[in-house]
């Protein structure tokens, strides 16, 4: 029951919005509610997965196998609440700051509707279908501002991800051919009896989509391009709820479905990680513009996950979820608190940069340590040292941001001070990444579980 | 037959990718539409059985898969919302820029290059 609502109430009142002026304050207002009452169903669902075990449920009434399956376990619902938190932090710092065009918070309910649809389905092609819904909402969004930069950026964006999502879709196509089924459960059972020439090329399908939403290198080529051009909500929303489609992705089709090709691949995947992680961090250095700095430090974090995911093992994937979490919470915070001024928004910035350089007591910290954990159990001093780099040179690029945009003199920046209301939810979003690293416990738990959910190899329990 | 399909299949991506690496704006819209039906030729071509359409079946007849066809019209629901919201925000574009070629749009870039570069000269002065 609480499944389905979480499923359908923001779609259907997303659908309602839309239709509605969304610079009014009121309509603003009942997206925040709605979001409100999505995060709140979302964490009794999880609530209940952690007691009872996954949830599933066919749609339409129809027997299982012939029925679409939507499918709540651990690791969606953790997606699921992250991303709707996030959308949440988001919609109200921009309806606090006042909403620029009228499709707005419709939008924004679309995307929850999309992306929590994406984390609990259990069926491969509707996986396909929430994801084209999501990114959709999130082409319009891109647009937000109308200026001629977030247009070029709208552009980059769409035209870059359409053709991800068809190369997605001809992985499906793909997936049906050599398994005969698209319910995740049955690939994941059918694949082992594969031809392992067909699965290789069905998997590496799979990957580049992945790749390409969450902007790894090589496919990264859109992102400070975009990044930079959309405002500081839409940023956030792209790069704390948008991209967890693409970590969420290689964590269920890659250990959940193709674990063999993964394991064949698991060198090549921690290679392009660090490339990744390297390029994103010496780019984010050399670049000035905070949104493109930020925006290659999207590039350089994400390898960080592809590191964990390439690691594999309860700690590799356990290491690979904490840090997607504890990235998204980051990027949000800090593109949140680049768009505004004043006092408590230098601090709040502060706390988003040392999380993501890695230092105690913000969330990053745990994230970091649980990565070093993962690179010691391959045994690999490199791939520590190269982790300590990364690390090291995050540190180097977020004091430089934080050094032009909050202690320089700038006579071009004399903005007024933002709100308070502003300044409190960008301090609230810090609280809760401070919070997150203090007492890591429950995070570290649910991403343990999600871990071990994953690797028992049944994505349906 | 499976290699009919599997060429159309190849036929179509290759010349959407040929037209998704022109200038001209209209044109890349073009090749992201034939790659979209690259897919669903290919979906079309994953049908595990072939034989008449599966409507008022009789047991023992031969019937086509089903499902990829249903996957197919989906798909190509999908694919025309997100080609005609791709049109709009290029016919949009042209309005704003007054030009439907990808370099006049990059030179943007430069004016944004340029800013930098004066950032970095504070920077300097700042040290020294």
């Amino acid at each position: 029951m609480i499944f389905t609502m979480a499923l359908l109430l923001p779609w259907v009142t997303g659908v309602v919005l839309v239709a509605l002026d969304g610079r009014r304050r009121d309509v603003g207002w009942l997206a925040v509610a709605v979001l409100a009452a999505t995060l709140a169903l979302l964490a009794v669902l999880t609530a209940q997965v952690l007691r009872d075990g996954s949830q599933e449920i066919v749609t339409g009434g129809w027997p299982a196998g012939v029925g679409i399956v939507l499918h709540a376990d651990v690791l969606g619902v953790v997606f699921a609440v992250l991303s709707v938190l996030v959308l949440l932090a988001a919609a109200t710092h921009e309806v606090l700051a006042g909403v620029r065009i009228r499709a707005f918070p419709g939008l924004v309910l679309l995307l929850a509707g999309g992306l929590t649809g994406i984390f609990l389905t259990g069926d491969v092609f509707n996986f396909y279908v929430f994801f084209e819904l999501a990114m959709t909402a999130s082409y319009a969004l891109t647009t937000y501002g109308g200026k001629r930069r977030q247009l070029r950026a709208a552009l980059v964006f769409t035209a870059v991800n359409l053709l991800g999502s068809f190369i997605f879709l001809l992985s499906v196509a793909g997936t049906y051919r050599v398994t005969g089924t698209l319910a995740m459960h049955d690939v994941a059972e059918r694949m082992p009896a594969v031809d392992p020439n067909a699965a290789i090329l069905v998997a590496a399908g799979f990957f580049i989509a992945f790749s390409v939403k969450l902007g790894l290198f090589p496919f990264h080529f859109w992102l400070p391009t975009v990044y930079t051009g959309s405002r500081p909500a839409v940023a956030a929303i792209l790069s704390g709820a948008v991209a967890n489609i693409g970590a969420y992705g290689l964590l269920r089709f890659g250990p959940g479905m193709f674990p063999a090709q993964l394991r064949l691949a698991a060198a090549a995947l921690v290679l392009l990680g660090a490339a990744s992680l390297v390029y994103g961090a010496v780019l984010a250095v050399a670049r000035g513009d905070v949104g493109e700095t930020l925006a290659y430090s999207a590039i350089g974090q994400v390898g960080y996950v592809l590191v964990a995911i390439g690691v594999g093992g309860t700690v590799g994937l356990t290491a690979a979820v904490l840090y997607s979490a504890v990235n998204a919470l980051n990027k949000t915070l800090l593109f949140l608190a680049v768009g505004i001024r004043g006092a408590l928004v230098a601090g709040a910035f502060a706390v988003g940069a040392l999380s993501v350089a890695g230092v105690p007591p913000a969330a990053g910290f745990v994230g970091k340590l649980e990565l070093f954990r993962a690179g010691i159990v391959v045994g690999s001093p490199a791939l520590v040292v190269l982790l300590v780099v990364g690390s090291a040179l995050s540190l180097v690029y977020m004091f430089q941001v934080y050094q032009r945009r909050f202690w320089r003199a700038d006579p071009s920046a004399q903005d007024p001070a933002s709100s308070l209301p502003l300044r409190l939810l960008t301090a609230t979003v810090a609280l809760i990444v401070l919070a997150a690293g203090l007492w890591p416990e429950p995070l570290l738990a649910v991403s343990d579980r999600a871990a071990e959910a994953l690797l028992a190899g049944v994505p349906t329990a | 037959m499976i290699l009919a399909f599997a060429l159309a299949a190849a036929v179509l991506f290759g010349c959407g990718a040929y037209m998704l690496l022109k200038r001209d704006l209209l044109r890349v819209v073009g090749g992201i539409m034939l790659i979209s039906q690259s897919a669903m030729v290919t979906i079309i071509g994953s049908s595990q059985s072939r034989g008449r359409a599966p409507i008022g079946v009789q047991p023992g007849d031969v019937v086509s898969d089903p499902l990829p066809q249903a996957l197919a019209l989906t798909a190509l629901v999908i694919g025309l919302a997100t080609v005609a919201l791709l049109l709009a925000l290029v016919h949009r574009v042209i309005v704003v820029f007054r030009t439907a070629e990808v370099d006049e749009l990059a030179a943007g870039e430069a004016e944004h290059e340029a800013a930098l570069e004066a950032q970095r000269q504070a920077d300097r002065e700042e040290a020294s």
